[in-house]
């Protein structure tokens, strides 16, 4: 069998069909990696708007742009937005595109979940946008505190939608991580045992068991919610015995691993992308190792330190203290591992590495308001003041935005083949890091001066006109540094020199494919001996007898989770229009809950009950034959 | 690296056997999350009555009924594991019978629990106090569990190929029957925390 041969055949099973039916019944991870990036970004841009809008605000005092109820809806949509709908599925979108690959799989665990969760963020998405088009957007912040939640103070359908919006995005989220966990501990490539794994995979992996066992705390918050605003319930209403701050206890339960889950796989990408560029392996793997995976512990015993302002036991908040401070170390342990790699290494100061470095910078600066929020007396001082929101952009900026564009300037070749404008990412940096520090440092001393977060203005005696008006301009200005960088990813995507296989050459399995890669990525499952694959003298595609090539159907090799042996063939599914139908049927049983029109929604739970036996219903799949190859030997 | 290139050529000879447990590891994982849920539910049921001086101890719900639907559904899942051995056996016919029995037993679970709240009812409602609600809620949301539970039945039941041979691979019948064993021992957390431990109390004070 001649390799061409071989290369057209495997083309030929895994290979999206052409045209509309393939667009919407497509599982390969790449394109739905792509598709999760594309929306996160338009997400991002919206949510930018909303920013830009609340700047302009609050400009200058006694402003009257915007009403008072339209400003608190807008922040709203904006921490929303960028929280929920950005943050998180940007970064699912890049390990969607990249574990597989990373670990020489065909595809994720479950492909046709893979395209669930892609569908159902759309969805949610939607959903979640469809309130602020009815002038009803939720208005009580990202984190929604009661009372003031309740149907009493916000009688309009805004909280539905925050409601179910997000119990529907929980289950998209639900879905990715129970899709990587598998992915990760079952697909790698022979010889890619636990301690040879690429980073990003303990990261990712860490995020999605933290998923899973934080969502539902969020999930039971938003039941109870939508009870006591529609059934009359008394979760949390004083009256019937209910407990207001149950809210926060179980929304923080959730939310503060949140915050672990939308940089920790942001912390992983950068751990790829510094080797490349400081030119050797990455000092300390271990110790980064260990340390992702205990951030994702400790994160579970830090949540209190957002509510230090409500009044509780010493004891308890010195605990909840001391778990914050403890937390920062193993942020640290990373950083340092980071530093010495550059120590040791020879820099190559691409856009890709200065955003790297840009976000160090960043999130070494938010850690460390971040240690200043963490002490009890300092907390109480600065609660509820800008120097909360400088704290949370600093650490989602460098922990999450900047790796991400070093993260799409790194990886854009490889999604689409295409080199992106160095010298226009070059001045997009620059100008959106000084953009933000413009933008944002001034909101330290705005939070200290006493100026508190959520107002939609401020009188002119308070003398912060002027400071204001210096944090605008630097919004617009970062602003501006990031529209350069769309726009150099727009016109890369068409006109961008060509990349080639591995153009960074870098050492990790991914590069070992073309770009961008064949729908089976590589024509014989790779072996591997080291953690940095590519730079080593093993050749990961020998298979002299042609083993590992598994032509037979969508096949990919299972494998053990700590030593990565071979002991299984795993039968992948092909396209499926199940999924898609899933998400649309789950849409219309969320949005007739929001209008409350039970039956409509009940018939929709059954109707999707049928697409799931639908989509589960087992079609009769190919024989698994041994490959020709090993009868010959 | 002491490994050498030849070394690794043989690696995957002779695997021709089908990965069966990939579905599986996705239902201990939804387990997981959904124990998670149950978690976050059991911990609202305890911080509502941190508090409170009288937290159930008035009228805690009656211990019969749950102890009743308890031997209903240990009993339904001890049934189903059987039907699952006839699957390895490979009585294909006899482990449909036996899951159609489950089914009829989780029905019954489902009536008598309409009946419990039917008489539960006269004395407490989701809307008179906060501890009517979590328990409304809580015992409701087990309820839509038994609910999915049974529909995954339905759908094994139905589904033409339910074997469990090595060339599936699927493990329908082995799916459906961990989803309805996790159902059943939430129940028995249910049972223990808002039926046994307030009739207890009663006897304390």
């Amino acid at each position: 069998m001649s390799t061409a041969t071989v290369e057209q055949r495997l083309t030929e099973i895994w290979e999206t069909p052409k045209g509309l039916w393939g667009w919407l019944t497509t599982v390969d991870h790449k394109e739905l990696g792509k598709r999760y990036i594309f929306t996160a970004i338009v997400v991002l841009l919206v949510g930018g708007v909303e920013a830009l809008i609340m700047r302009l605000q609050l400009a200058q005092p006694h402003e009257s742009l915007l009403t008072p109820e339209m400003y608190d809806q807008i922040f709203t949509m904006h921490g929303m937005t960028m929280i929920f709908w950005y943050a998180s599925p940007i970064l699912t979108g890049f390990s969607v595109f990249l574990i597989p690959l990373l670990i020489g799989a065909r595809d994720m665990a479950y492909p046709r979940l893979n395209a669930f969760t892609y569908w159902s963020y759309l969805a949610s998405a939607i959903l979640l946008y469809v309130a602020p088009c009815m002038g009803q957007a939720p208005h009580a912040g990202w984190f929604a505190y009661t009372p003031y939640t309740l149907s009493q103070f916000s009688p309009a359908r805004g909280m539905d939608f925050y409601v179910f919006s997000l119990i529907f995005l929980t289950i998209s989220t639900t879905g990715g991580a129970i899709n990587f966990i598998t992915t990760i501990l079952r697909h790698r490539a022979p010889g890619m045992s636990i301690s040879k794994m690429p980073l990003l995979c303990y990261s990712t992996g860490t995020i999605s068991v933290a998923v899973l066992f934080s969502l539902p705390a969020l999930t039971a918050d938003c039941v109870f919610l939508y009870l006591d605003r529609h059934w009359g319930t008394h979760f949390f209403t004083l009256a019937g015995g209910g407990v207001e701050l149950m809210w926060q206890q179980l929304f923080w339960f959730f939310g503060h691993p949140w915050v672990y889950i939308i940089f920790i796989p942001a912390l992983g990408m950068i751990s790829m992308m510094v080797p490349t560029f400081a030119r050797r392996p990455i000092v300390g793997y271990p110790y980064i190792a260990i340390a992702t995976v205990l951030t994702g512990v400790v994160g579970f015993s830090v949540w209190l330190h957002h509510m230090f302002a409500v009044g509780m036991s010493d004891m308890v908040m010195s605990f909840f203290s001391a778990g914050s401070m403890l937390v920062s170390i193993f942020t640290i342990i990373q950083i340092f591992a980071w530093v010495a790699t550059f120590w040791k290494g020879k820099i190559v100061l691409t856009t890709s590495m200065l955003y790297v470095l840009g976000g160090i910078v960043t999130l070494v600066i938010g850690g460390l308001s971040g240690v200043y929020t963490g002490i009890i007396p300092v907390d109480w001082q600065v609660h509820d003041t800008y120097f909360v929101v400088a704290h949370i952009h600093y650490v989602l900026m460098g922990g999450n935005v900047f790796p991400v564009f070093a993260g799409i300037y790194y990886w854009f070749p490889k999604m689409t083949g295409k080199m992106l404008n160095e010298k226009a990412g070059k001045w997009s940096f620059w100008i959106s890091f000084i953009g933000f520090n413009v933008g944002f440092f001034p909101m330290h001393l705005l939070g200290f001066a006493g100026m508190p977060r959520r107002i939609y203005t401020y009188v002119a005696a308070t003398g912060q006109g002027p400071m204001n008006m210096f944090v605008t301009v630097g919004a617009f200005v970062f602003g501006i540094g990031i529209l350069i960088s769309i726009l150099n990813f727009l016109i890369c995507m068409k006109k961008g020199k060509i990349a080639g296989k591995n153009p960074w050459n870098a050492s990790t399995l991914e590069w070992d494919t073309d770009s961008p890669p064949a729908p089976y990525a590589t024509v014989h499952i790779p072996t591997v001996v080291s953690r940095d694959p590519l730079w080593d003298d093993h050749d990961e595609s020998y298979d002299p007898d042609d083993i590992r090539i598994y032509d037979n159907g969508r096949q990919t090799l299972s494998t053990t989770w700590i030593d990565a042996e071979p002991f299984a063939i795993a039968q992948m599914p092909s396209e499926s229009f199940a999924p898609l139908l899933l998400a649309i049927t789950l849409f219309v049983f969320f949005i007739a809950l929001t209008f409350d029109l039970m039956w409509l929604a009940l018939s929709f739970f059954v109707v999707s009950f049928f697409v799931c036996c639908y989509w589960m219903w087992q079609r009769p799949e190919p024989e698994p034959k041994p490959h020709p190859k090993e009868y010959a030997s | 690296m002491s490994t050498t290139a030849g070394a690794l050529a043989d690696v995957g000879r002779g695997i021709v056997e089908r990965d069966r447990d990939r579905g599986v590891l996705a239902v201990w994982m939804v387990i997981f999350t959904e124990s998670s849920l149950f978690i976050a539910l059991f911990s609202a049921y305890f911080l509502l009555g941190n508090d409170k001086q009288r937290w159930t101890i008035n009228e805690p719900p009656k211990l019969g009924y749950a102890l009743a639907l308890l031997v209903i559904l240990v009993a339904s899942s001890f049934v189903l594991h059987w039907g699952e051995k006839q699957v390895k056996k490979g009585k294909y016919l006899k482990a449909r019978v036996i899951m159609a029995v489950t089914f009829v037993m989780g029905l019954i679970f489902l009536g008598l629990q309409s009946y419990e709240y039917l008489d539960h009812w006269r004395h407490l409602d989701p809307v008179s106090n906060s501890y009517g609600s979590i328990f409304y809620t809580i015992t409701t949301f087990h309820a839509a569990h038994v609910i999915v539970g049974l529909l995954v039945i339905l759908f094994v039941l139905f589904l033409p190929h339910n074997s469990d041979s090595p060339d599936s691979p699927y493990r329908p019948y082995h799916v459906a029957s961990l989803y309805w064993h996790f159902v059943d021992v939430v129940w028995i957390f249910v049972v223990l925390i808002l039926y046994v431990i307030p009739n207890g109390m009663i006897y304390a004070h």
